[in-house]
């Protein structure tokens, strides 16, 4: 079929002589700025009530889903949509669990200690891992210090320290995979090198998690998480646990981090 | 000092401490903040730009390192190659979308040394005049089209 020609903007030529990069960037750069003067890194406590009306927006199949979701959750929190959503939620959603685990903050503060060396050896520059690594150890600290929950949602709602925090979670993914090359390369798309997909998909911030990241942050730092996807598919959300260990025969560790994907996004689960 | 000055304080110091081949910070250009450096690079013995000598000039912003740095070649000479514009511009993926915090201005002269290294015949991109022509100041308001990893 012929396309139509009153679907194709009539006024519209192009101009080699014009930049149209420069245009196009601007415009990203405003909605960049939107979202950020619009959602907090990481929001305040929500019920699915405040919620439903802007989740079910684009299809009534989430209205159901989310009923299905008041079932078995009692809370969530919203972060940024801005590519780093799933290491941030992670992030704070994991800490927030640790204040009332202290056992489970010293084999994490151990495995944090182990991993620094452990990156140095699989090449990234020490200067750069330092920083990042220094600025993680001090957040993480805060956990014991004492930890509150309003003093992690300041600090993961301050950009820059924040980030930091993002940094050093994408850095030790990144180092999971190359570490354990063989049982990654058959996932990886393209013709790439799993060197070369953590340089494109991982290190970079803004990248979007995948499949493949958070199996490989549930086993570098040895903590289950489960996320219900919520898509299109069927009235309920499906779960999914993302185990540290390869054991098949053994049940499903209760999940320290739960974690609502929508398309293209990370927010954090509170069950019941 | 703010994070961006104290992290490239620390890279300076690295850089001139323990320079890789062919890489030195060029210390007369450096600005007070930081924010404005130049490095002299010598094309690698064995390659077709040995001998050549050639300046980048590396611009930060407050945001780096999660902003990545404008890198680009200055005049009178240009390496001629099939990634880097009449102009200066460099196209390399690390410069803008595949940037990482991690990455810092001696991993930029690395790859960029590594980029004149393995090229094969000094030739200028296919769409220089053009490009040079209708192109921002600012390479990092280009956005590249990052087609060939094999030079």
């Amino acid at each position: 079929m012929e396309p139509r020609s009153d679907t194709v903007q009539e006024d519209f030529n192009y101009d080699p002589d014009r930049n149209y990069d420069e245009v196009i960037m601007a415009q990203q750069r405003i909605i960049e700025k939107e979202i950020a003067e619009s959602q907090p890194l990481i929001s305040n406590l929500l019920t699915f009530d405040e919620i439903v009306e802007e989740y079910s927006d684009e299809d009534s199949v989430y209205r159901h889903k989310i009923e299905d979701l008041k079932g078995r959750y009692k809370n969530m929190r919203k972060t940024r949509g801005d590519g780093n959503c799933f290491f941030r939620a992670f992030g704070f959603s994991f800490l927030e669990k640790l204040l009332q685990d202290a056992d489970g903050y010293k084999s994490f503060v151990d495995v944090v200690h182990k991993s620094k060396d452990m990156l140095i050896s699989l090449g990234f520059p020490q200067f750069t891992l330092e920083d990042f690594y220094d600025t993680f150890v001090d957040i993480v600290k805060q956990v014991e210090c004492p930890g509150t929950v309003e003093k992690l949602l300041e600090t993961f709602n301050d950009q820059g320290l924040s980030d930091y925090f993002v940094v050093y979670l994408r850095l030790l993914v990144s180092g999971h995979l190359q570490a354990n090359e063989e049982s990654y390369i058959h996932f990886i798309d393209g013709e790439r090198t799993v060197r070369q997909f953590c340089s494109q998909e991982v290190e970079p911030m803004g990248r979007e998690s995948d499949h493949i990241h958070i199996v490989a942050l549930t086993k570098a730092l040895q903590v289950p998480i489960c996320v219900e996807y919520m898509d299109r598919e069927g009235l309920a959300c499906n779960a999914f646990n993302f185990n540290p260990s390869d054991a098949t025969d053994e049940a499903d560790p209760k999940p320290t981090v739960t974690l609502l994907y929508r398309p293209g996004h990370y927010d954090i689960l509170y069950p019941l | 000092m703010t994070s961006m000055e104290k992290r490239l304080q620390k890279e300076l110091q690295a850089m001139t401490k323990d320079p890789p081949a062919g890489v030195s910070v060029n210390t007369n250009s450096l600005s007070s903040s930081l924010s404005e450096w130049v490095v002299d690079i010598e094309g690698a013995p064995g390659t077709l730009y040995e001998g050549e000598r050639f300046q980048l000039s590396f611009k930060f912003t407050s945001r780096y390192p999660f902003d990545s740095p404008q890198v680009m070649f200055l005049g009178p000479n240009i390496p001629v190659h099939p990634h880097i514009y009449s102009n200066g511009h460099i196209c390399l993926s690390i410069l803008t979308e595949d940037w990482s915090p991690a990455l810092s201005v001696q991993s930029v002269c690395l790859s960029i040394v590594s980029m004149l290294s393995s090229c094969k015949e000094k030739k200028l991109p296919p769409d220089n005049a053009i490009y040079v022509r209708t192109c921002s100041k600012d390479p990092k308001k280009t956005r590249w089209w990052y087609h060939d990893n094999s030079v």
